[in-house]
């Protein structure tokens, strides 16, 4: 292992501060499950080595008015795994949360560092895109930086391993928006009657291992059982976490196979898998399709729905 | 910039404090098995992957080949030599015992643990959910049936259900 001087900073502005002397040499760390094993093979020479966990107000869940969520980005694996009102309200986010290595490392991981370390494999990211996620990213005050942002969870992504923000932002928080009321046309019976359900689905060939697919599905059923609002996500099929376009099209249909065949296809045709030591981009790019019919299929049909 | 320095940590392990210098590369699973002289953790893929390096972090399960020690600052750890003694087993360890759920015993410290923090927050837990919690912790001679058994047994010796 390479050598640093590693700070602990009690505040945000002291962390941005730090990272913006060198920035080019110096590394956050959070939970640490992919910052030791990059320091140790693939980071490059780091000198400083920024502990966030000392910073206050960085981790907890709390629901915003209205259903929707804030996490802070310090906010480990096995909290989300574990805490009951996502798990009735967010079940994909809980059920990728719950895949994420083993329990041990599921005590460090954060999700801030899921979404950060940028893998297009990263199983929290999925679900975090079908919702239309946000995240709250902080420059600390350090001169020539913005104090704080908000931007969409797919611009923050750059490509495999990188992001878009600059080096001393640090990411601070998720924000989750409500689910949509899915009114359209028929506004004012949307609210009583309307269902919303999300789900996730993933292969691997164990338990351990990162996932050769995974797929998020939101949607939201009108009373008469139709599509009212449809997000579909799909991870480990591009360079980074991608949105299936066009689900808006399928609006207004119930969620049958003949629907959940076209999910497949169009899922299959946003797929932009490459051939690696796991699997081939033909077996992935087929397997997209499979995952997003069950993201689908489940989200459809909680009561009956069982994540892997 | 700095050059990089020792640091002086302090953390409590099996209720004792340990005081030492250390660079701030020095893994948690190092500092505890050559500077605290406690090598029942174990030193496996050092990947986070096997589980051999488990110890209890504030109670919960981690791998310490991926923590640096000078993360450990302050806390409470519990290593399998401050869980039970040759004279006095905890109940998970007695339960190992009498079901043989050990062999090569690699693994078992580990095991021990990630068991051992199951049943503190859950009394009767099924097999599915044994298995889960100990899914982190690899075992390549038992075929997990014999420790699913043994994790069966502590909670009955703990929670008296027998
Ligand atoms: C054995 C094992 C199994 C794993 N299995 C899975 C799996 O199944 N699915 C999966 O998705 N991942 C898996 N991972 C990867 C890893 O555990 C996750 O990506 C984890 O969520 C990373 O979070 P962390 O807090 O440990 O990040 P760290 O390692 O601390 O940081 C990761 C990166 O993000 C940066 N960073 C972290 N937090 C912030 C922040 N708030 N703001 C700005 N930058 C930040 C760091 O500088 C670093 O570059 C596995 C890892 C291991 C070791």
């Amino acid at each position: 292992m390479q050598n640093f001087s590693y700070h602990a900073p009690a505040t945000l502005g002291e962390a941005c501060a730090l990272m913006a002397e060198a920035p080019d040499r110096s590394r956050f760390l959070a939970g640490g499950s992919d910052l030791h094993l990059a320091l140790e093979h693939h980071a490059g020479p780091v000198d400083t080595v920024i502990d966030l966990k000392r910073i206050a107000g960085l981790e907890g869940i709390e629901e915003t008015p209205g259903g929707g969520w804030r996490i802070g980005a310090l906010t480990r694996m096995a909290a989300l795994e574990r805490h009951q009102g996502l798990r009735a309200a967010l079940p994909a986010l809980c059920a990728a949360a719950a895949v994420v290595g083993g329990p041990p490392i599921r005590n460090r991981a954060t999700l801030g560092g899921n979404l950060c370390n940028a893998s297009p494999a990263a199983d929290t990211a999925t679900p975090l895109l079908a919702f239309g996620a946000q995240v709250e990213v902080s420059g600390g005050g350090v001169p020539g930086s913005n104090a704080s942002r908000t931007l969409a969870l797919e611009a923050l992504w750059a490509g495999p391993r990188s992001t878009t923000l600059r080096p001393e932002e640090v990411l601070t928080a998720v924000v989750i928006p409500p689910p949509p009321t899915g009114g359209g046309a028929n506004e004012s019976t949307a609210n009583e009657s309307t269902a919303h359900g999300n789900a996730f689905a993933r292969l691997t060939r164990s338990a351990m291992d990162i996932a050769l697919v995974n797929a998020a599905a939101s949607l939201t059923l009108d009373g008469s059982g139709r599509l009212a609002s449809l997000t579909v996500a799909l991870g480990a099929v591009g360079a980074t976490v991608l949105s299936v376009p066009g689900t808006d099209a399928l609006l207004g249909r119930p969620v049958d196979e003949a629907l959940l065949e076209d999910i497949g296809k169009m899922a299959e045709t946003a797929a932009q898998p490459i051939t690696d030591v796991r699997a081939s981009a033909e077996y992935r790019r087929e397997m997209a399709g499979v995952m997003a019919m069950r993201a689908v299929g489940w989200a459809a049909a909680p009561a009956k729905g069982d994540t892997p | 910039m700095s050059a990089p320095r020792k640091i002086p940590l302090s953390m409590t392990v099996n209720g004792a404090l340990r005081e030492a210098l250390v660079e701030p590369r020095t893994s948690l699973l190092t500092f505890l098995r050559e500077h605290c002289a406690l090598p029942g953790a174990k030193r496996g893929c050092e990947e986070g992957e096997c589980g051999a390096c488990v110890v209890l972090l504030e109670g919960q399960p981690v791998t310490t080949c991926l923590i640096f020690a000078v993360e450990a600052e302050g806390h409470k750890l519990t290593t399998i030599e401050g869980l039970g003694q040759p004279a006095h087993l905890a109940p998970i360890q007695q339960a190992f015992l009498e079901t043989a759920a050990s062999q090569c015993g690699f693994c078992i410290p580990g095991m021990l643990l990630s068991a051992h923090a199951l049943l503190k927050a859950e009394s009767q837990p099924d097999e599915a959910r044994i298995r889960q919690a100990l899914s982190g912790n690899l075992c390549r001679c038992t075929g997990y049936d014999r420790i699913v058994k043994a994790v069966k047994l502590a909670a009955d010796l703990q929670y008296g259900h027998r």
